[in-house]
């Protein structure tokens, strides 16, 4: 590792390549980037497809971290990796290592299956149930209901906390920190018919009971988000299942009027 | 590799953004099942997701403080007041947004269906920002005279994908995602399905249809500084034109005046909207001398073409002075916070700057592209500038030339063109395939001849085989059209860009892929979508040198004046062996109600 004037630098790039069609098992190839300023680590592997070895297979679309794609596990932890500059993640010698989001099977080099991700994504059924009593204009939700949804709306589905997660490293069958955000979304949002049959659900051998607060998924959220919150939220209702589905009732009935009228 | 089993559907829709997934969810809904959505990646990274500021319609929620001028505070509209808002105020906005060249009866559709959609939205569950008394929030944007963006914070776009996008999936419609369609089967003027590749299997489809929709998106990655994610390549656009069916409007490009400089990554006009100032190298609010009453609330060519300007004469900032400064740090904290969070944290992220402190460094972005594929107001495509439909082949949002947006799009009215023309796509194409739509027999050979295009690509040993490198060709690409069709344009500049992308057609012929697996093989993907990008790019430079006039948001600068005596009509191109062939469509215009202004701000 050599700096010129502070300004560039060699750095070396090992990342996991593996084509179930010919390789045994995945291996790490290195590979020499000078580092420029302001690349990112999305920057470094599109460089590197593109001038070094164009069978280098990685998700990416945006590079402006709202599509989700490029979640991937960088020098052991899931970050995105086109928001993370590559200086912030050379080592002491001059290295960094990209691998596949762990726990998943991987399709090729850093592209994984993401079936058991989007099951769980579609058991929690994320779409919003209404009420049967649908107004003309919008339903009137207050500034603050929609403030105490943590930014869960926030979530691009990117897969870093699921694949950080020591529960699904060991139980697939777990619903996963991002199913249970959205799970959460939509348990508190005032217009959804169901929370009760959602907590119901949530209460379940897979469920909210399921995490053992470890917090890896507050760290690797690159949306800063707090699924392990939400989480616990989610276990004080599904114990006050029927008081909440009471209260639910009750907000729905003052749905289509002004939120001031109802402070009142 | 042997080719799989043919697939059949009555619908199949190619793009799983708001257009397409609108489109699919509907025609379940109208009572046609059996619709399958493809998309090269997973519909929830679809594009639309980036959008940023808003979905416009004329809700009325909100209005300004009364004597607070228009850059003060909005206040909700108490129940029974007047409204500031109307249809007829939306439609002329964006038909004077348009430059006039926005086909009047599609915008009418628009603007009348608009409020109706916002509703519908926020009844399926999209998280929407909210007034005091619990209605939908609104703000300022540019070009639009009244306070009319839906928004919510600044991540409007990713609500309202979510959201479609789980209601589909709740009426079971069927996504083959990271599905990529390589060819558009038309015969005889009837469309007949598509062949597609399974990008994780690398196994080819002919999946034949009833009916086929387009919801592609755009073309932004054919210039070196754009908005648009990595997988906008216009492939929809390429693929139609190459099966023989027309574009319309290319030459449209729109440049979008606030992209983070250096990247493009886009700052939402919702900086504008919230109260942002733009300001060159002395500090100057510059857009006083260009637009001095909508000043940064301009519309979008409108401003680019000023930013550009004072790059060019000197007043840029940033290393290379070819960026201007977003100065926001008058809005406060708190606002920033609860209404530009995505924004604060794109410029953290890849600019190094906090926005309520500093002023971001911006500079113009290929952004949206008003041309594209010529439809009516039921997304059904026509095949020439007399209107002669394609039976059976639709499109709607981004990829489509309506012609909602004209000569320039004002912003949030693309959110709303997609989901309001995706809708009715969805519609028309479920009573054509209930009235009684057959599938059409298919040419044998077709994957087996795409099969052959592959093989080519990874044959090495072939002559001159690998030696010309596509990231190479796709980067001069991107410099000629950025340096030569874009936000100011001449003869000498366009004739140079056509040069340039036919020399990078030939030189094509002989790149090589160096990923030979079948498996997820993305170096394809880049090669193709790279041909993609050389097919229309040779269209929008064809059409911008035949137009001798300055329309939105094509600048001559040798002919700066708009010329609605010869060109107020739309360019129609047919693929033909030299080249693009241009016809022209005239322009619906109510002559009574909105005759062509000038176009001031």
């Amino acid at each position: 590792m050599t700096s010129v004037n502070g300004r560039s630098r060699q750095v070396l790039v090992r990342i996991q390549r593996f084509n179930p069609d010919h390789d045994e098992k995945p291996y790490l190839q290195a590979f020499e980037v000078e580092a420029k300023p302001g690349m990112t680590l999305l920057d470094t592997l599109i460089e590197i497809k593109e001038e070094q070895d164009g069978s280098v297979t990685f998700r990416r679309s945006c590079r402006h971290a709202i599509c989700g794609s490029c979640a991937m596990n960088v020098n052991g932890t899931n970050i995105l990796v086109c928001h993370e500059p590559l200086r912030k993640h050379v080592d002491r010698r001059g290295r960094v290592t990209i691998r596949p989001l762990p726990y998943l099977p991987i399709i090729k080099d850093l592209v994984v299956d993401r079936t058991s991700f989007w099951e769980q994504y579609l058991r929690v059924k994320p779409w919003l149930v209404p009420p049967d009593d649908v107004p003309e204009k919008e339903f009137r939700v207050s500034p603050e209901e929609v403030t105490a949804l943590h930014n869960a709306e926030k979530c691009i589905m990117c897969g870093a906390c699921y694949s950080a997660c020591q529960v699904i490293a060991l139980n697939k069958q777990y619903i996963g920190p991002h199913a249970l955000l959205k799970a959460f979304l939509r348990v508190l949002d005032p217009r959804d018919s169901s929370p009760g049959e959602r907590l119901a659900d949530l209460d379940g051998a897979d469920g909210v009971f399921r995490c053992h607060t470890i917090f890896n998924c507050i760290d690797a959220c690159p949306k800063e988000l707090n699924p392990t919150q939400a989480i616990e939220t989610l276990r004080k209702l599904v114990q006050k299942r029927l008081a909440f589905e009471e209260a639910r009732q009750e907000r729905q009935t003052t749905l289509t009027r002004p939120v001031s009228l109802v402070r009142d | 590799m042997s080719e799989a089993e043919t697939i059949t559907h009555d619908i199949i829709v190619v793009g799983a953004g708001l257009a397409g997934t609108w489109a699919a969810m509907t025609a379940g809904q109208e009572g046609v099942a059996d619709v399958g959505v493809l998309s090269k990646i997973h519909p929830l990274r679809s594009h639309s997701s980036a959008a940023q500021g808003g979905i416009a319609a004329a809700l009325n929620n909100v209005r300004p403080v009364e004597g607070t001028g228009p850059r003060g505070p909005l206040e909700a509209i108490p129940e029974g007041d007047e409204p500031v808002d109307s249809l007829d105020l939306h439609m002329f906005d964006t038909v004077k947004g348009s430059d006039w060249l926005g086909d009047q009866d599609a915008i009418e559709i628009m603007v009348r269906e608009a409020p109706e959609i916002i509703y519908t939205y926020e009844h399926m569950g999209c998280v929407f920002s909210r007034l005091p008394d619990g209605r939908i929030a609104q703000r300022r944007f540019g070009g639009h005279s009244a306070p009319r963006a839906n928004y919510s914070a600044d991540y409007t776009g990713h609500v309202l994908l979510h959201t479609i996008h789980e209601q589909a999936l709740r009426h079971g419609v069927h996504f083959y995602s990271e599905w990529y369609c390589l060819d558009l089967i038309v015969e005889d003027n009837v469309c007949r399905g598509v062949v597609a590749l399974d990008i994780a299997t690398g196994e080819l489809h002919t999946m034949r249809a009833k009916a086929v929709m387009f919801g592609t998106g755009g073309y932004g990655r054919a210039f070196q500084i754009t908005s648009n994610a990595m997988a906008n390549t216009g492939d929809g656009v390429a693929i139609a034109y190459d099966a023989g069916i027309p574009l319309m409007d290319m030459e449209f490009v729109q440049f979008h005046p606030t992209g983070l400089y250096g990247k493009g990554i886009l700052m939402s006009e919702a900086c504008r909207g919230e109260g942002g100032y733009l300001k060159n190298n002395s500090g100057e609010r510059f857009m006083e001398r260009y637009a001095p009453d909508k000043m940064e609330l301009a519309p979008r060519d409108l401003v680019s073409r000023a930013e550009q300007t004072e790059i060019e004469e000197g007043r840029g900032v940033g290393a290379d002075a070819k960026g201007l400064h977003l100065d926001m740090t008058h809005l406060g904290a708190e606002k920033i916070m609860e209404r530009l969070p995505q924004v604060r944290e794109l410029a953290l992220n890849f600019a190094g700057v906090d926005i309520i402190d500093e002023p971001a460094p911006i500079q113009p972005t290929a952004h949206y592209s008003m041309g594209g594929i010529p439809a009516n107001v039921n997304g059904q495509v026509i095949a020439d500038a007399d209107g002669t439909p394609v039976t059976g082949f639709y499109v709607a949002g981004e990829v489509a030339c309506i012609s909602v947006h004209g000569a320039n799009r004002l912003g949030t009215n693309s959110l709303l063109g997609a989901s309001v023309f995706g809708r009715r796509a969805g519609r028309a194409m479920a009573a054509f395939v209930q009235g009684g739509a057959q599938l059409q027999p298919v040419p044998d050979g077709l994957a087996a001849g795409l099969e052959k295009r592959i093989e080519a690509l990874m044959d090495d040993g072939s002559v001159n085989g690998g030696a010309e490198s596509v990231s190479q060709i796709a980067q001069e690409l991107k410099a000629t059209m950025t340096k030569n069709c874009g936000v100011f344009r001449d003869e000498g500049r366009l004739t140079k860009a056509l040069q340039d992308v036919r020399a990078l057609q030939e030189r094509f012929k002989k790149a090589r892929i160096m990923d030979k697996s079948r498996r997820f093989n993305t170096d394809l993907l880049g090669a193709i979508e790279t041909a993609h990008l050389l097919t229309f790019s040779e269209v929008i430079v064809a059409s911008g040198l035949a137009r001798t006039e300055s329309r939105g948001a094509h600048f001559r600068t040798d002919y700066p004046k708009r010329d609605d005596e010869n060109w107020l009509r739309h360019t129609v191109a047919h693929q033909d062996d030299d080249g693009p062939r241009l016809s022209y469509k005239s322009v619906t215009i109510d002559w009574d109600k909105y005759p062509p202004q000038e176009r001031k701000y």
